[in-house]
Order: structure tokens, then C-alpha cells, then sequence
């Protein structure tokens, strides 16, 4: 019995990641028909530009910050100018297709200036456990749900509660309308790219001490934020939300209880599943789109 | 005939290399409504995106309340005084009722008193105050045509262009909605209307605009073109040249 709250604990916290990660995905499917296949390597990336930062000198909260900071840039900005726009104009395959060289790319880059070794990384979270109903419980595992809720709180409450969230959903649900009316369309795709860089480098900041910063790491995050997404309704963030802790607790359920070795195969099948019988996700609505 | 509010000077423009308006001019009187009518393809709708800086026009000027309007942007021409209600579903359906008619503010800035603005849209239209709280989604097809209507109210528009709005409404919609346009006009507000349903659009406007082929063809009192032979004519598919001779 306590195995299962430890392992439920420790879904919910990789879950969480996985939300943090998938919510960015379909913020940017939503408002601009990205399908960022480079979502994994968005969140390993950061953690190395932290790393650099540590390795000239600067203190662990200021690389956090300029982690950040160059994150919300690079992957931010520079991916929407650079990549996005103009592969946008050929379509949404050739710009899907474009983010997979892009993963490629980044993944590669970090191997070569880096290193292809897997590196150690502080956790902002103290290390050891709590008890709670009678579990240890690690506060690692805590610390990262309670980041991790908190900026899913934050972002839900931007959406829904402002005036500028509203526009940002209006730019979404409904571009052309959205401009007649004078919402600052490309203003807003903008601004969810930026909130994009900001989550997968929070997500890297919290799941990087946990599996080491290594250059391969983004291909599994991507993926699971992927079937996260896809399972939850790919055009909800609540659908994000609560696909990504689903895919957390059910990855961490199938190591312990089914094997290791199947620890991936699990999420898949239950993508499969989702796909043949509610295809619009669990929270999703059906999308018509003339094809 | 007081001073136009809105005239269009010799439109030309189109699609890549088509061109749809062929040099149309017309004007509209302040506190009016104006239906334009005219076979599909007439550039009904093209002359609507043309005025709200949707298209790139080649040629022409669009004046508005004496000052030339040709081609600005759309958050300009909102806060000049003109809103534009497109043809089809226009709301933000996973939005609540309020706060796609909030939306309707965007363009205005700081300066704008929305909670009061949004109480006196939803004070027209009291099936919208019901649902006030409600996704918009969930309303009716003539209800989410009424959420467009008060959306653009936002802003107090002078001018409204208003593009099919009976299009997809049962009869009794078509109606209320005419209604919601009456009482528009009767507090000042300028209204220019397309519809394919001609008949009922002319019945309450106060002038009529027949378009073909992007020109200007007849602009007269709504009720004469009502009763004119050849309109029927027109829309059975014959030209007018073809009636007339």
C-alpha cells in the first residue's frame, strides 16, 4: 500500500512536468497550427544553457534566470521569426516536419559544444523526505508539483480571468474575427511562444535534476508530452493538464507493475486506445477542418 | 439629402488578379439603413472588406465623416467610428456570452468604461443578459447573431456593416434582428446592410444600393427598388440591360 502512494506521488510530480510541457504544445497548436516536434528538445536545452551559465561563473539562481530568459529568446522568439513564420506560409506538414530537423538539430549541437555525457544538476528543491499520512514522501517530488501547480494556476488564470488571456483565446478560437475587432493577432501568437519557452524551461528546471541533463533526454519528454496532449484533447489545456498527470501516474504504475522494460510501451497503448474510441481526447471537442 | 456619412469612390481591387470591384461609388446618408443587393459574385461582400481595410484596394477612396479612411488598419477605422459584423458565425465559442461581447472593447484603450458599456449591450438584448454567463457555443444560431450585434455595439459604432445577418435564422430571428437594426437607426446609428433576403431587408431600409458585376447599377429609395420590375428580374439572373431592352 505505501508503494502505491509513493508511486502515485512520484506520477503526480512527473506528471506534472509532462502538463507543464504539453500545455506549451497545444498553446502553440492552438493559436498557430504548430506542431512543435522539438518539444522534448525544448526542455532539455534550458537545463544546458543553465549549466553553461553555472560554468561561467554565475550563481544558481542568476543561471535560472538567464536560463530563462535566453530560453523565452532562442526558443521563444527566435524559433517563431526564424522558423515558424516563414515555414508557416508552406503549410502546417512542412513547418511539423521543419521542427523535427529543428530537434535534430538542437539535440545534436548540445552533444557536440557540450558534451555527450549525462551532466548532474542542482535541484531547487532540498533533498530529502517529509512524512505525510504516515509516507515518506521526498520533497523533491513536492516541491516539483507545487511549482508545477502553481504555474498551471497562474497561466489557467491569465486565460480566463484577463482581458489580455481573453484575447489570446479569441486570436486562437477565432483569428480572423479576432482582428475585425482589433485584437493585435500576431501580437498574442507572439506572446503564447514566449509562454511556451517559459514553461518547457520551468519543466527543465524541475525534471532535469531528476533523469541529468543529457542531450538525448528531450526525445522521451517529447513524446510523452506528445500522447499527453493527444489524450487529454489536443486543442484544451485542461485536456493538457490532465493528460499529463494521467501519462505521469500511468508510466510510473507500469514500471513498478508491469516492468521496466515495458515502461513506455504502456503510455502508447493507452494512446492507441484513446485514439480508436474518443479520438478528440478525453477533454477535447471534435474539430472540423476541411482538409 | 444631409451630408453622407460614408461614400466610396470609384473601388477597384479583387483577389491576386481578379478583380471583383470595378470602380463602384456610392454613398450613404447618417442615420440609415442601406441594403445593398445584387446577384452572387457582384462584389456585395468584397465592397464590405474593401471599406473595412480587408483588401487592397488598386484604385479608389473611401471617405467616412469627412476624413479618408482608404486602407487603414482595423483598430483605426473601430475607434473612427466603423464596426463590421461578417457573414457567417463570428463569435469566440469557448468564451462566455460576456466576455465575447467584452471583447467588443478591445480597440479602445484605458480610457473606456466597460463594465458600464457591457451592461448597456446586454440591456438591448435580454436573451444574451440570460445566458450572460454561458459559453457562447451553447447559444442559438439567431442569439449568437445578437452576441455579434452587441459586440460590435461596444464601441458605439457610428457606422455598422453588416453582412448577411439573416442568413441560417428562422423567420421569427429574421425578425428580431431587423428589429434590433430598426431601433439602431432610430438612435442614430448609420447601418449598411447586404442580404440574400432581399425583400424583407428592403422592407426596413430606408435606401437601396443594387451592385453587379463591382458597379454601382441603381441607388434609390428602398421601397421604389422594392417595387421596381426589374429587381426581380435581376435576381431571377437576367442582367438589367437585358430587362431594360
Amino acid at each position: 500500500m505505501s508503494n502505491l502512494f509513493d508511486l502515485l506521488v512520484a506520477g503526480l510530480a512527473t506528471g506534472a512536468i509532462y502538463a507543464l510541457v504539453a500545455v506549451g504544445f497545444t498553446l502553440l497548436w492552438q493559436t498557430s497550427q504548430t506542431i512543435n516536434f522539438a518539444q522534448g528538445e525544448f526542455v532539455m536545452l534550458p537545463a544546458f544553457l543553465m549549466l553553461a551559465a553555472m560554468h561561467a561563473g554565475a550563481p544558481f539562481w542568476l543561471a535560472i534566470i538567464l536560463g530563462i530568459l535566453l530560453s523565452m529568446i532562442l526558443l521563444g522568439l527566435g524559433f517563431k521569426m526564424l522558423l515558424v513564420d516563414p515555414m508557416m506560409r508552406h503549410g502546417v506538414l512542412p513547418l511539423a516536419i521543419a521542427t523535427m530537423a529543428l530537434a535534430i538539430g538542437i539535440k545534436e549541437a548540445v552533444k557536440q559544444f557540450f558534451s555527450a555525457e549525462a551532466s548532474p544538476f542542482p535541484s531547487i528543491v532540498p533533498t530529502g523526505d517529509v512524512s505525510i499520512l504516515g509516507h515518506a514522501v521526498s520533497l523533491q517530488s513536492i516541491g516539483v508539483l507545487v511549482v508545477a501547480i502553481l504555474a498551471v494556476v497562474g497561466l489557467t488564470t491569465l486565460l480566463n480571468r484577463t482581458s489580455l488571456g481573453h484575447q489570446m483565446q479569441a486570436a486562437a478560437q477565432n483569428p480572423t474575427v479576432a482582428r475585425i475587432i482589433g485584437v493585435p493577432v500576431e501580437r498574442m501568437i507572439l506572446l503564447t511562444f514566449l509562454i511556451n519557452a517559459f514553461l518547457v524551461a520551468l519543466a527543465s528546471l524541475l525534471i532535469t535534476p531528476i533523469y541529468l541533463a543529457k542531450f538525448s533526454s528531450g526525445e522521451v519528454l517529447g513524446q510523452a508530452a506528445f500522447i499527453a496532449a493527444i489524450v487529454g484533447g489536443f486543442n484544451q489545456v485542461r485536456g493538457a493538464i490532465a493528460g499529463g498527470l494521467l501519462i505521469g501516474v500511468l508510466d510510473n504504475l507500469a514500471a513498478a507493475y508491469v516492468s521496466t522494460q515495458y515502461r513506455a510501451a504502456v503510455p502508447m497503448i493507452f494512446l492507441i486506445a484513446v485514439i480508436l474510441f474518443r479520438p478528440q481526447g478525453l477533454l477535447g471537442r471534435a474539430e472540423e477542418r476541411t482538409v | 439629402m444631409s451630408e453622407p456619412i460614408l461614400s466610396v469612390h470609384n473601388l477597384v481591387g479583387g483577389y491576386g488578379k481578379m478583380t471583383i470591384l470595378n470602380g463602384t461609388n456610392f454613398s450613404v446618408p447618417p442615420a440609415t439603413i442601406t441594403t445593398i443587393i445584387g446577384p452572387n459574385g457582384a462584389g456585395k461582400s468584397t465592397v464590405f472588406k474593401a471599406i473595412f481595410g480587408l483588401l487592397r484596394l488598386r484604385e479608389g477612396k473611401i471617405s467616412f465623416a469627412g476624413r479618408d479612411v482608404t486602407n487603414l488598419s482595423q483598430r483605426a477605422l473601430l475607434n473612427a467610428g466603423i464596426c463590421y459584423v461578417p457573414q457567417g458565425r463570428n463569435i469566440f465559442p469557448e468564451l462566455s456570452v460576456r466576455s465575447n461581447i467584452e471583447l467588443g472593447g478591445v480597440a479602445a484603450g484605458k480610457g473606456l468604461d466597460l463594465p458600464a458599456r457591457i451592461e448597456a449591450a446586454l440591456d438591448l438584448f435580454p436573451a444574451l443578459r440570460r445566458k450572460s454567463a454561458q459559453q457562447a457555443s451553447t447559444l442559438s444560431g439567431g442569439e449568437q447573431k445578437q452576441l455579434e450585434i452587441a459586440r460590435s455595439l461596444l464601441l458605439e459604432p457610428k457606422l455598422v456593416l453588416i453582412d448577411e445577418p439573416s442568413i441560417g435564422l428562422s423567420p421569427l430571428m429574421v425578425q428580431q434582428t431587423f428589429d434590433i437594426l430598426k431601433s439602431l437607426r432610430d438612435r442614430g446609428v448609420t447601418i449598411l446592410m447586404i442580404e440574400q433576403n432581399a425583400r424583407s431587408a428592403l422592407e426596413i431600409s430606408d435606401i437601396g444600393i443594387v451592385l453587379e458585376l463591382g458597379q454601382t447599377r441603381m441607388v434609390d429609395d428602398a421601397k421604389r427598388i422594392l417595387n421596381d420590375p426589374r429587381i426581380g428580374q435581376l435576381f431571377l439572373g437576367g442582367a438589367m440591360e437585358e430587362s431594360a431592352a
